[in-house]
């Protein structure tokens, strides 16, 4: 291939854009956009020339700000192993694979076709295996197969539908046409990313999008939902279900959050169900409520640990049996990972003419299972030619190429084929097409994968008009993974059809928050319990920041200037809230400043520091990711700028570290300010902002008991410097002067952060709102017997409002203050006993374990 | 013979389990010819929230049962009367060469060898291997009687290998299993099914009791053993831990691909601690 080649075979380039683009198909593959003679294909004209007159500069910077949407939006995919953290950004080409419509129809056609088939060939195989007993599939296939769940056999899912989603890879071999590569029928993913993928791919090319007659992809979840809810078992006007996720760090997290957005249903663990009487309930605050479907996204083998994996913690044990029942529906039906192997490819020509009585539409790429004689002979004979692989999808196991073998490999390789036949099929390598895709470069080609996706829409099987392309890092590699790092494209499917042309051509809807229904629901229990650490790390992460903020001045050396902490007095702050050892008292002041810059550097930037900034904010993200699908886009957003704030190194010279940490700070104060107002504002005055609210006033009174005993019980007689230091981490310095003037004294500044309960800042303030809250939850005005966290915190409600500032401000002989001492001790333990108690009653994670044989 | 067998399991938790879902596999089968089950029953203390029985899979009996209110001990108890009659071990060892029994299994066509079929193939915790097909083939010399050969192979495993309780755990890779040497009832028996998968055979894995008092490893807990499938015959029981043919001494419980398939009792607590487990089995003749 040649670059110059497409430039010569065009001639004028003013009456042919595409020459802009020096782009140069790679020889003997099929490329998606343009033809050999370097024209662009009829279905990409309109594209190729809009992309030709703005030029690879403007294309990049559309990339750009399609990658910065991406990041905003948190669209990530979870890499496994990966050291650099679990979340990896999606990678989006601003170039769209477009597909022509007549083209697309027999696509669409062989692929709602394929997942009717598939669906029959499940029936058959988990119901009366005619097709084993009459030897029209080999039985081997099914025992083999180490995906077949033998519990699940005779289980007949409602409406017979075991398949609700299906996806296949396609490929597009040098003559032009598709085949099927790869089968999804357990949980497929990609459907959330395809629809991402539009909405972010339609503002990068706005002009060119709404130019173009593209099939909208609107309609496609809509439908699935409608389906789903028809297949509940116990048909009920509104059934329960929930989407199964096995957690955070599953690979496409983000797609289930995305998904359970669009439908409004809860997004749940197994740890989140229950099964009771051979149904499931979903345990929230407000005790178990009764669930009709599960749509999952785990591996059927996880689902349940009594009967099927046992070491599996992620499934709801005795779920088999809740299905067996006929109380709860599963989509897909638990055994369907049965058919994710290319093993029966083969058969499904026959098949299909058996059970469809339709010839098939889709091909699917050549494929031999060796646990046939005649073809494992055909194998055995052909190695060199053609791909290996697992017969039965296992984690980890990978195609292999004979015809790059050493000869001993391959004789090796052929004896392990021998031995275990039933393990092996072959397939007929395949190229690839290639698609434009956009470098650092210039415009490359590069090949691509088309994942389709298709739901049971009630009556039949139903295809997204787009897709998922994915394509290869590099030209000449044919591997197309997400898990690889390579990137993705939208799919435009042009339409002809007047309806779809002349409707007006919306974008899907970026993602919003829950819908009501969804909100109006009970809060899972789970739930609950990260909302609460959610307020609690929040809370931490503010009360750092104040404190470094309030600290940081003092190692400027304007020691004196009257409104400032001093180095003593920061250094004693420090000692006695346990971040600085106490031997740190006599040091220089050189040594003091030294140690001083240390420790906030520290605890600004080293996400290892216990109890530092970074250490809680990592901890914060840790509780929002599973909270993903409750928090508005907007919240997110924030908490993104949060923690990119915080990932920058800090500059080397200590002069410029200071000036940028002190920014670092007020931009932080800001942005925790808008993330707080954000949830404030946005969120209902449910039960989930009700446990934030408490998880907040619980770690607020906890730090301004600490704060109080730091400035004023540990500190020296003189404690004016300190008295002010104190005011301002709790930002009441202002109000203080204002009420009180210049008069500094522990009386004065007790009334107002200890005992004033209109002072936002006070601890009389958060324990009465932590009352108010506790008041409200769920059950507890109802409860004949006071529940235990409210009956603690109205105790030290009590407790608080008996102290008189005056005694407690009172020195003894020795210079201790034992009554405030005795009440920031009593705060303390009462915080940690209701925090105790409303674990125990509201978020019970009691460990599952096996019962041993 | 007429056996009352009783069968009593008992869980201990050092914490109290709030709630516990379990599945147990300890009726035994009816079988057409040998063993009929006269009467039977099952109890669960605590008493159990919900109790269900139904057939597996592989037409074992199946109690399910669930217990939703805090305990710290657990106790499953189950009592059958069985009627079992003597077979003739030396019949049954008249049977084709091995090689033909492979080459029937190869293309199962009734529904008897396509059943027995699904037992040629790897299974969770029994893997085909060429070390064991190395092993079994000292016993199958060409053109030997299948049943000839198996009973063979069951005896060197007897010999070859100690009976160690504890020595192994159901964990343990069967190869290592197979280098140490040694093992429990349920470690002969997986060896042994291992071994004739590796040669293509079909072997299944046999949960069950012996009677008590005959001087037989493992009468004081469940045992195991195995069957092979001889086409045209039917399923031989071979117990290697014994060197015996299962007789009138053996009472079937389950049988399944291997001890995954049968496990007596398997559960799911939530709480609990460490646990301690105890299990009793008598059989007496009445």
């Amino acid at each position: 291939m040649s670059r110059t080649k497409v430039a010569a075979a065009k001639g004028d380039p003013s009456t042919n854009p595409s020459a802009r683009w020096a782009y140069a198909p790679v020889a003997g593959s099929f490329d998606e956009a343009f033809l050999p003679s370097g024209m662009p294909r009829r279905h990409w004209r309109s594209l190729a020339v809009s992309i030709g007159r703005m030029g690879l500069d403007q294309l990049t910077r559309r990339w750009q700000a399609g990658q910065q949407l991406i990041q905003a939006n948190g669209i990530t995919y979870n890499v496994y192993g990966d050291p650099q953290g679990k979340e990896r950004p999606w990678v989006l080409d601003p170039i769209p694979m477009v597909l022509a419509d007549n083209e697309w129809a027999g696509i669409e056609r062989g692929i709602s076709q394929r997942a009717t088939l598939l669906n029959a060939l499940l029936a058959d195989l988990y119901g009366p295996r005619q097709l084993i007993n009459n030897h029209r599939l080999p039985a081997g296939l099914l025992f083999a197969n180490p995906n077949f769940l033998r519990s699940c056999s005779g289980l007949t899912p409602p409406g017979g539908v075991f398949l609700h989603s299906y996806a296949a890879d396609l490929a597009r071999s040098k003559d032009g046409r598709w085949w099927v590569i790869t089968d999804r029928t357990q949980a497929p993913s990609g459907l959330g990313y395809a629809l991402e993928n539009r909405y972010v791919g339609a503002r990068t090319l706005a002009t060119a999008f709404n130019g173009s007659h593209v099939r909208p992809l609107a309609g496609f979840l809509d439908t699935q939902r409608t389906a789903l809810q028809q297949l509940a078992p116990n048909r009920r006007d509104h059934p329960r279900i929930v989407l199964l996720t096995p957690g955070p760090s599953n690979e496409t997290y983000f797609e289930h959050s995305f998904l359970v957005r669009h439908w409004g249903f809860p997004l749940v663990e197994g740890a989140d169900l229950t099964v009771r009487d051979n149904r499931v309930f979903l345990k929230t605050l407000t005790g178990l409520e009764p669930v009709d479907l599960i749509v999952r996204r785990l591996d059927d083998s996880y689902c349940d640990p009594l009967e099927l994996r046992g070491d599996s913690v992620l499934g709801v044990p005795g779920l088999t049996q809740a299905v067996r029942s006929g109380h709860v529906a599963m989509a897909n039906a638990l055994g369907t990972g049965l058919l994710e192997t290319s093993a029966p490819m083969a058969f499904l020509p026959s098949l299909s003419r058996h059970l469809l009585g339709e010839e098939l539409r889709m091909p699917s790429v050549a494929t031999w299972w060796c646990g046939q004689e005649r073809e494992r002979r055909y194998v055995l004979d052909h190695l060199a030619e053609l791909v290996i692989k697992p017969a039965f999808r296992r984690a980890g196991e990978i195609p292999v190429f004979p015809g790059n073998m050493t000869v001993a490999e391959r004789a090796s390789l052929a004896a392990r084929i021998e031995d275990d036949p039933e393990e092996f099929i072959a397939q007929e390598q395949i190229s690839l097409s290639t698609a434009p895709v956009r470098t650092d470069e210039g415009i490359l080609p590069r090949h691509v994968v088309l994942r389709v996706f298709a739901c049971w829409d009630g009556q039949s099987y139903t295809v997204l008009p787009g897709g998922l392309t994915r394509v290869s890092l590099e030209a000449s590699s044919p591997i197309v993974s997400m898990q690889g790092g390579g990137g993705s494209k939208d799919t435009w499917v042009m339409s002809t059809a007047a309806e779809d042309a002349s409707a007006p051509h919306i974008p899907l809807p970026a993602p919003e928050p829950p819908s009501h229904t969804q909100a109006a629901s009970s809060l899972p229990s789970r739930q609950a319990d990260n909302l609460f650490w959610l307020g609690r790390y929040a809370e931490r992460v503010e009360g750092g920041v104040r404190l470094v903020r309030a600290l940081s001045p003092s190692l400027s050396g304007e020691e004196d200037f009257g409104q400032t902490a001093t180095l003593e007095t920061s250094i004693q702050f420090l000692i006695a809230l346990g971040y600085l050892p106490a031997e740190s008292k006599g040091m220089t002041i050189a040594q003091a400043r030294w140690q001083l810059a240390r420790l906030f550097t520290g605890m600004i930037y080293d996400p290892s520091r216990s109890y530092g900034i970074g250490w809680n904010l990592t901890n914060l993200r840790r509780v929002c990711w599973p909270l993903k699908e409750r928090l508005s886009s907007d919240t997110w957003r924030v908490l993104q700028q949060l923690d990119s704030e915080f990932s920058r190194n800090p500059p080397s010279h200590p002069d410029q570290r200071q000036v940028a940490q002190m920014n670092l700070l007020d931009r932080v104060i800001v942005n925790l300010s808008a993330f707080s107002g954000l949830l404030a504002e946005n969120t209902t005055r449910n039960d989930g902002w009700r446990f934030l609210e408490i998880g907040r006033r619980i770690e607020r009174t906890l730090q301004m008991a600490e704060l109080l005993q730091a400035a004023i019980s540990s500190a020296p007689f003189d404690t004016e410097p300190s008295l002010e230091t104190l005011l301002q981490i709790a930002d009441s310095a202002i109000t203080y002067h204002r009420r009180y003037f210049t008069t500094m004294r522990v009386e004065y500044v007790l009334e107002l952060l200890l005992a004033d309960e209109a002072n936002p800042r006070a601890l009389g303030f958060q324990v009465s709102t932590l009352v108010d809250h506790l008041r409200r939850l769920p059950g507890y005005e109802w409860d004949e017997e006071k529940p235990l966290p409210l009956a603690l915190a109205e105790n030290l409600l009590e407790t608080v409002r008996l102290a008189k500032p005056e005694d407690l401000a009172a020195r003894d002989a020795d210079g201790d203050m034992p009554a405030l001492d005795e009440l920031v001790a009593r705060v303390k333990t009462g915080l940690y006993d209701i925090s105790n108690a409303l674990a125990e009653r509201h978020f019970s994670h009691l460990t599952a374990t096996r019962l041993s044989f | 013979m007429r056996f009352l067998a009783t069968h009593i399991t008992r869980y201990k938790y050092q914490e109290s389990v709030s709630q516990c879902v379990s599945e147990a596999r300890i009726t035994p089968r009816s079988l057409p010819p040998g063993q009929k089950v006269i009467e039977t029953r099952i109890h669960i203390e605590p008493e159990p929230a919900t109790l269900t029985t139904r057939a597996d899979y592989f037409g074992n009996q199946i109690t399910a049962f669930s217990v939703f209110r805090p305990h710290d001990r657990l106790t499953a108890t189950a009592q059958s009367v069985v009627e079992v009659e003597a077979r003739d071990p030396e019949g049954d060892l008249r049977s084709i060469p091995w090689e033909q029994a492979r080459a029937v299994l190869a293309k199962p066509e009734d529904a008897e060898t396509l059943a027995a079929y699904e037992f040629i193939f790897d299974s969770p915790y029994v893997a085909a291997a060429p070390k064991l097909a190395d092993y079994a083939k000292l016993s199958f010399a060409p053109g030997r009687p299948l049943a000839e050969a198996a009973h063979d192979l069951s005896t060197r495993i007897y010999k070859e290998f100690k009976y160690k309780p504890k020595s192994t755990s159901i964990d343990m890779p069967l190869m290592d299993v197979f280098e140490l040497r040694r093992g429990v009832c349920q470690d002969f028996a997986h060896i042994m099914i291992g071994s004739l998968r590796s040669l293509r055979l079909a072997a299944r894995y046999v949960s069950g009791y012996l009677r008590s008092g005959a001087n037989l490893q493992g009468s004081e807990a469940s045992h195991a053993w195995l069957s092979v499938y001889i086409p045209g015959h039917g399923w031989l029981d071979l117990d290697p831990t014994n060197n015996v043919i299962p007789s009138s001494g053996h009472v079937t419980v389950a049988w399944g691909r291997d001890f995954g398939d049968v496990t007596p009792i398997k559960g799911i607590a939530l709480g609990g601690g460490k646990q301690t487990v105890e299990v009793e089995v008598t059989v007496r003749p009445v």
